[in-house]
Parts: C-alpha cells; sequence; structure tokens
C-alpha cells in the first residue's frame, strides 16, 4: 500500500511528541476513576443508604445529569458507579480523543509541517493513519488502565466482566468522537473549524442524550453517549453497544480516510467564506477587536448553553408529576418541609449551568496568552495601545460574557420550567444565576494571574475549573471533607432557591476577584511577552 | 537529455479562483530552471501538483517520467523540497527535525556532509523550534534538502527568511548539486538570484506561462537600455516604434529599445555624429517588470 508508505516511521515519531501529553492525560482519566470508585466504596458502604440513594436518583432531574436510572432494584457500588460516573466520563475521554486527532491531524496541516511530512516519500494517509493509530492505542491504555483499576480497588458488586466492559466503553466513547472529529477534521479546512464541530457533535449527543433519558428513550440509543452508556456494566452487562460503536467508528474512520485520499492538501470540503475589505470602526477599538478574536467560538457557546438550559428546564418540569405518585420521596419531602426535591436539583443545575459558564469566559482572557504565544501580541503592544487597556479590554469582555451567558442560561433554563408549568418563579432562579457571577468572577481572577505570572503554566486553570466542577457536581456524592470543598469559589456561593442570598459572600467573592485580576495585571505589566 | 520534469496544459481551481489556466513547462536533467511570477500567479499551486499534495484539474505532470499524485512516494524518494515558509514542530530541536525528514527520506544521509551544513548556514541545531526565528526554521529545510542526495531540487522561495550572506551559502551548495548532476527547479521573486544560478527561466502570470525558455533566448524578447549623446540635436526619435520611456537629460538622451531594431536605430541616428554611446543588457528585473506592468495595466 503506497499511500500507508513510511506510517510506521511517522507513528513512532508521533508518540515521541504526544507521550508527555497523554500520560498526563492518562493520569487525569485514571484519577477520576480511582476518585469514583474509592468515594463510593468508602462512603456507601450501607445499603440502605444506597437504596434512598437510589430513590434519590429516580426522578428526571437527575436521570438528565447522571443518565437514566440503572439497576435501582438492588443499587449495588457498581451499580451506582455505572450509573453515576459513566457519562461525565465519557465527554471527559471523548473532550480527551477530540483535541488528541485534531492535534495530531488538522492543526499540523494548517500549519503547514504536512506539507513537508508529504513532500518526503511517505505515502498520502501515512500522518492521518498515524493519528488513528495513536488515538487507537491512547483509549486503548484507558481501557486497560480503568479495568486494572476497578478490579482491584472495587468491591464485591464490580464483577470482571463489568470492569472490563465498563474498560471498553470508556475506550469506545474516546474511540467513537475521535473518529468523528478523523470525519470533521477532513470537511473543516482549519482546526479551530475542526474542533468545534466535533464538540458540536458531541454536544449534540449530549443534549440528545437528556432529553431521551428524561422520556422519549429511542433518542438515547441514537447518541452514541446514551448507546454507550446502554452496556449498564456491572448492572446488566450488555455487550451490543460496544459491537454497534466498533462499527460505527469503522465506518468513520473508512469515510476519514478515503476523504483524505481524495482532496487536496490544505483543502475542506465546506467552503471558506470570503472575508470583509476592511476593518470596520469597531474592529479598530481595542474592545472591539477583543470581541471579534472571540465572537465566533462565543456565538457557538451561547447556542449550546441556551440548548442546555432548555433541555434541562423542560426536564425540571416533569419532577413535580412524578413526586406525586411517588409515595417515598413524598416520605422524604415531607420529613423536612424545608428541603423541596425539586429546588435541590434546581440549585444543582444552576451551578452545573454556572460551571458550563465559565468555560467561554476563561477561554476569552485565555486568548489574551493565544495570541501572545502566536507572537501576534507584540504588534499590538508596538502599537498605540498601553497594556493597561489590552488587558483591561480582555478582562472586560469576559467579564460581560459572564454576566450575559448567566442571564442568558438562567433564562432559558426558568423559562422553559415555567413553560413547563413548574411552579417556580423566573425571577428566582435568574437571582440564583446571578449569585454565582462572583465565583465565576474569582476563577477569572486566578487565569488572570497566571497569565501575569506564570505564563508557561496557563493552562493549569483547567486543572482548577476541573476540581470546581468535581467539588460542585460530586461534592455531596463523594462526601468531601469541607476544607477542601472550600477551595472552590462555587462552594461558598449560596444554593438558591434553598439558600437565600447573601451579600456577605457576594462582596467577599467579588472583591477577591478584583484583587486577583489587579495583582494578574501588576505581573503582566512588568514581564516580557514572548 | 531527458526531461525530468514535464508539464503539460495544467489546470486548477480552488472554487470559483482559477489557479492555473494553462501551464506548460519542462526541466531536463541536469538544468536548474528558475520559476518567477507576481504574488498569486500560482508558483506555489503548480509545485503543490508536482509535489502531489494537490491533485491538477486536467493537464498532465510527471516527474521521471511519473504521474506526480499518483506514484508521488516513489518520486519523493528522489526529490528534495524547501518551502518558503517553514514550519516545525515547537518543542523539538532543529537537529532532532532535520535527522527525523532526512530518515524518512531514506536516502543514506552523509553525516559529516550535514554537519558541514549546519556550520556553513551558521545553524545551532539544539535549539526547540519555537525559538527559531523565520530564517532559522527555513535552515531547518535547506540543510535537510542539502544533506540529501536527491536528483532533483525544488525550492519555493527558499531563501525569504535567510540574510544576503546565507543567500550566498545558498547559491554555493545549488551549483554543488548542479554540479554533481541534479537538477534544480527554483521558484524565487529575488531575480538577481534567478538570474546568477539559472539557465532557464518560466515566467507565470495569472496562472499561465507567458514566457519560457533560456535566459539568452528571452533577452531577445526585451528591452535594452540605450544611452547616447549627439553633436547636433536629433528630432523626431521620439516617434520611433521602437523607442520606450525616453528621457531628455542635460547632454545625454536615456531610452529603452526594442531589442530587436537594434540596426534600425543605429541607422537613424548615424546622421547626427554620435558622441557617446552605452547599451546595458537587458536584465531579467526588465523582463519581469514589463509582465508586472501589464498586470496593473489590466486591473
Amino acid at each position: 500500500m503506497k499511500s500507508q508508505a513510511q506510517t510506521g516511521h511517522i507513528f513512532r515519531f508521533t508518540l515521541k511528541k504526544e507521550w508527555l501529553k497523554l500520560l498526563l492525560w492518562l493520569t487525569g482519566c485514571a484519577f477520576y476513576v480511582i476518585m469514583g470508585v474509592v468515594a463510593f466504596v468508602e462512603v456507601y458502604g450501607d445499603p440502605l443508604e444506597r437504596q434512598s440513594m437510589a430513590v434519590a436518583m429516580q426522578n428526571p432531574a437527575m436521570e438528565a445529569l447522571f443518565g437514566r436510572a440503572i439497576g435501582i432494584d438492588n443499587y449495588t457500588i457498581g451499580a451506582m458507579y455505572s450509573h453515576t460516573m459513566t457519562i461525565l466520563g465519557f465527554v471527559l475521554f471523548a473532550v480527551m480523543s477530540i483535541l488528541l486527532v485534531v492535534r495530531n491531524t488538522r492543526s499540523e496541516e494548517e500549519d503547514g509541517i504536512l506539507e513537508m511530512i508529504q513532500a518526503l516519500p511517505t505515502g498520502r494517509l501515512a500522518h492521518t493513519t498515524s493519528a488513528i493509530l495513536l488515538l487507537l492505542l491512547t483509549n486503548g491504555l484507558l481501557a486497560i488502565i480503568s479495568t486494572v483499576l476497578l478490579i482491584v480497588l472495587g468491591d464485591g458488586s464490580m464483577g470482571t466482566e463489568g470492569a472490563i466492559l465498563t474498560g471498553i466503553v470508556y475506550g469506545m466513547s474516546g474511540i467513537v468522537f475521535g473518529s468523528v472529529t478523523l470525519v470533521t477534521a477532513q470537511l473543516s479546512s482549519n482546526a479551530r473549524g475542526a474542533m468545534m464541530m466535533a464538540f458540536g457533535v458531541l454536544g449534540a449527543s449530549y443534549m440528545l442524550r437528556i432529553v431521551g433519558d428524561s422520556g422519549i428513550e429511542l433518542l438515547s440509543w441514537l447518541s452514541p453517549l446514551g448507546l454507550l452508556y446502554g452496556s449498564e456494566p456491572f448492572v446488566n452487562n450488555y455487550w451490543f453497544p460496544v459491537w454497534i460503536s466498533i462499527g460505527l467508528s469503522l465506518l468513520l474512520i473508512t469515510i476519514a480516510l478515503w476523504l483524505k485520499h481524495q482532496r487536496d492538501m490544505g483543502a475542506g470540503l465546506l467552503p471558506d467564506r470570503a472575508g470583509k475589505r476592511h476593518a470596520t470602526a469597531l474592529l479598530k477599538t481595542p474592545m472591539g477587536f477583543v470581541l471579534k478574536l472571540v465572537k465566533t467560538p462565543l456565538v457557538v457557546w451561547a447556542i449550546a448553553m441556551l440548548l442546555l438550559g432548555v433541555s434541562y428546564g423542560s426536564v425540571i418540569g416533569d419532577v413535580e408529576g412524578l413526586l406525586e405518585g411517588n409515595e417515598v420521596i413524598e416520605q422524604i419531602i415531607a420529613a423536612d418541609p424545608d428541603l423541596s426535591m425539586v429546588d435541590q436539583f434546581m440549585a444543582m443545575i444552576l451551578g452545573v449551568l454556572a460551571m458550563a459558564a465559565t468555560i467561554p469566559s476563561i477561554q476569552v482572557l485565555l486568548r489574551l496568552r493565544g495570541e501572545e504565544k502566536k507572537n501576534r501580541l507584540e504588534k499590538i503592544i508596538a502599537g498605540s495601545h498601553s497594556r493597561l487597556v489590552i488587558f483591561g479590554s480582555f478582562i472586560v469582555v469576559s467579564v460581560v460574557v459572564v454576566v450575559l451567558f448567566q442571564l442568558l442560561q438562567s433564562f432559558a433554563f426558568g423559562g422553559s420550567a415555567v413553560f413547563m408549568d413548574y411552579d417556580v418563579l423566573l425571577r428566582e432562579i435568574i437571582v440564583a444565576a446571578m449569585a454565582y457571577i462572583p465565583a465565576i468572577l474569582v476563577m477569572i481572577g486566578v487565569a488572570s494571574v497566571l497569565i501575569g505570572w506564570l505564563p508557561k503554566l496557563t493552562s493549569l486553570i483547567w486543572l482548577y475549573v476541573g476540581f470546581a466542577f468535581v467539588v460542585l457536581y460530586f461534592g455531596g456524592l463523594f462526601d468531601m471533607p469541607d476544607f477542601i470543598n472550600g477551595l472552590s469559589p462555587f462552594y461558598h456561593v449560596p444554593e438558591m432557591p434553598i439558600e437565600e442570598w447573601s451579600w456577605t459572600v457576594t462582596t467577599v467573592l467579588s472583591l477577591l476577584s478584583l484583587v486577583l485580576m489587579a495583582v494578574g495585571y501588576a505581573g503582566f505589566r512588568r514581564r516580557d511577552i514572548d | 537529455m531527458t526531461k525530468l520534469i514535464e508539464i503539460k496544459a495544467l489546470e486548477k481551481s480552488f472554487g470559483k479562483t482559477i489557479a492555473l489556466k494553462n501551464v506548460s513547462f519542462e526541466v531536463n536533467s541536469g538544468e536548474i530552471v528558475g520559476f518567477i511570477g507576481p504574488n498569486g500567479a500560482g508558483k506555489s499551486t503548480t509545485i503543490r501538483i508536482l509535489l502531489g499534495l494537490i491533485r491538477a484539474d486536467a493537464g498532465t505532470a510527471t516527474i521521471f517520467g511519473k504521474d506526480v499524485w499518483k506514484e508521488s512516494v516513489d518520486i519523493h524518494k528522489r526529490v528534495a523540497y524547501v518551502p518558503g515558509d517553514v514550519n516545525l514542530w515547537p518543542n523539538l530541536t532543529g537537529g532532532q527535525v532535520i535527522d527525523l525528514f532526512l530518515s524518512m527520506h531514506g536516502i543514506k544521509v552523509d553525516k559529516q556532509r550535514k554537519e558541514n551544513l549546519m556550520k556553513r548556514f551558521e545553524f545551532d541545531p539544539t535549539k526547540k523550534c519555537r525559538a527559531y526565528s523565520k530564517g532559522n526554521r527555513q535552515k531547518v529545510a535547506l540543510i535537510a534538502a542539502f544533506s540529501a542526495d536527491a536528483d532533483l531540487y525544488i525550492f519555493d522561495e527558499p531563501t525569504s527568511g535567510l540574510d544576503p550572506l546565507q543567500e550566498r551559502v545558498f547559491q554555493d551548495c545549488t551549483r554543488e548539486v548542479l554540479a554533481k548532476g541534479a537538477s534544480v527547479l527554483l521558484s524565487s521573486h529575488i531575480l538577481s538570484e534567478v538570474e546568477q544560478l539559472c539557465d532557464k527561466v518560466a515566467i507565470i502570470r495569472q496562472g499561465e506561462i507567458v514566457e519560457s525558455g533560456s535566459l539568452s533566448d528571452l533577452r531577445h524578447l526585451t528591452r535594452t537600455q540605450i544611452t547616447f549623446q549627439t553633436q547636433e540635436e536629433i528630432k523626431g526619435i521620439e516617434e520611433q516604434p521602437y523607442v520606450h520611456d525616453l528621457i531628455r537629460e542635460k547632454e545625454a538622451i536615456v531610452f529603452q529599445l526594442d531589442a530587436d531594431h537594434l540596426n534600425e536605430f543605429l541607422t537613424f541616428i548615424q546622421p547626427y555624429t554620435v558622441l557617446k554611446f552605452e547599451s546595458a543588457p537587458p536584465k531579467l528585473e526588465d523582463l519581469f517588470m514589463r509582465h508586472y506592468e501589464t498586470v496593473k495595466g489590466g486591473d
């Protein structure tokens, strides 16, 4: 096969340049598995406690978050792990694979590196095939590591078959979305587009699953996430989702290779639009310039958040009806009249939405660092704008993004809840979302400190975001100590509507964020521009 | 002489943009051909078709008699390529990348020659690629190319980031591979470079080859700059059809003469007692400018 000439050579080289990144990713994934198993084994040793958890999990709002409740009749630790850890794990592994594939295919093509490689006696498909091998290797390792961890750390309810199946569906979620990315890398002529399309597919699969898991079950099976979730390891150990996803991946990989073989270097199948001839007046201001840089991703994020808000909001409407028929839950609520299950779900979902809004606002700020790395920042700084104006513009845009996105999401979420006739005040939900803004600003503050003082380690902010997310999502479930939870700014935000609005928290977090931003600027002002 | 590169009636469009309308030229073995033309004329498109990176819509292109798209792997074993804009993996050193390229080339690497080239180009191979300037990244590709014993070297504006001294090193290296019997296709904007190195040129404009042939042949097609002075005042010279861009300086007259009308011109000025006569041979630049000007005129 001439089109595969020197694939092995390129693959060995790819390993050489990728091993550290993959090691870090796999360590993160392993940590995710360890965290889940250990926490459940430690915290939920008591079957009665598990059973009451099972009851709490059995409603559309929780199913929207974690996935369709499985193994409820006998909610073992295995079932609990499978139910709560799977969907989020899939998303994590899919993100890893999407980034991996884009980095090793379209990014190198866009940078012109592929041109040099393909001018050597290497096959036309060698570079892409090497990326495919890397995708398979990484997810293969992920599957093996997860399986071993589950067997070693799991309790009696986590059998070998279930552990192997869990490992394999983890790997398959990476492979399926990696294969999707292989195709989008052929469709779009640039890395950013390829990545956004792949994340779009992931987001659509996630929302399809939410709607499917909370009612129209067929939709869940159409989503790769829902399909793989349907393997129900430790509960039923169904293998057919594995076979289907293998078939799907093979199909996608074949399509990608065929497209790659046919098309021109540097070309995408989707047309590029012609740009504007002149810069508008807005673009010439620093703020307008920043806005223009981040416009497209923000629009995509806005649409995604709108849909996420609506998906969660429309689901929460069903809860009440379901609660009326469920004696156990009625008893729980009756036992503690101050505590409404529904309000609790709402508070949790508002927290999740706030975390989601954190990502784009931090991306806006990190774009400052991205521009610097591409040596474009020096052109702006060498111009007439002071560093304060540049730094400030990115901060302001990022803060505006937070406020707008929080409004947009809470409106979408609350609006659809009201539309579904759930007894809730839209105003209350919006206020609850506003309460999260100071916490998000603290995250932005931490990011600006990194940019100002530790520019090379800026990506560490994502670890912090990940940590805050774990605290928020699993904090209650895992029973983590307060001092660890307290490291996340989100932990301090009052969970409205269960808790009261707190001016103290709002003021303290806001002041903290201002101090962090100022410290970040102090560093940025005096350091060298890369 | 065998034809190393043979391009016939190549066409290529990208969407609505027509990049190549009708491109035909050839490079014989042992020859160095300069490929020149304004930005966006289709030079890089042609080279990318030759390298099998993109596929022509119509026409044929062969290297060593093999189809450039179907048999690219075999062709590339004997070809070395240097693009104008070299991008490399930021976290590898220049030395690592050179070795990688050479190992993928499959040609036996002459270590001594590689070291020698690094010295001549004053290149530090121990730095990470992200720290290299444009010129240094280009040196990575040049050193890798010249270290390989290729039969054909394809250069796409290879010296666009180099300083004048390094440019000289490039020219020397090119002469050395030519002396060994290799052939070169050199796309360049630096006309003095093409003029010094190349036996033949092909000029491309708006996707079409507008001139091609040996430099000495092409000089007949162009104009010679004439500076002359006569004792008596000369009249009616402006009206002659072979006279262009005439300027009357203090004593002398300077103008561009259509090279194939030299004799008519000499007959015309003879009666006026010529005091001074200088003729500058046409430069490639003049040849080139004529085509640039028509582009501007076309707008």
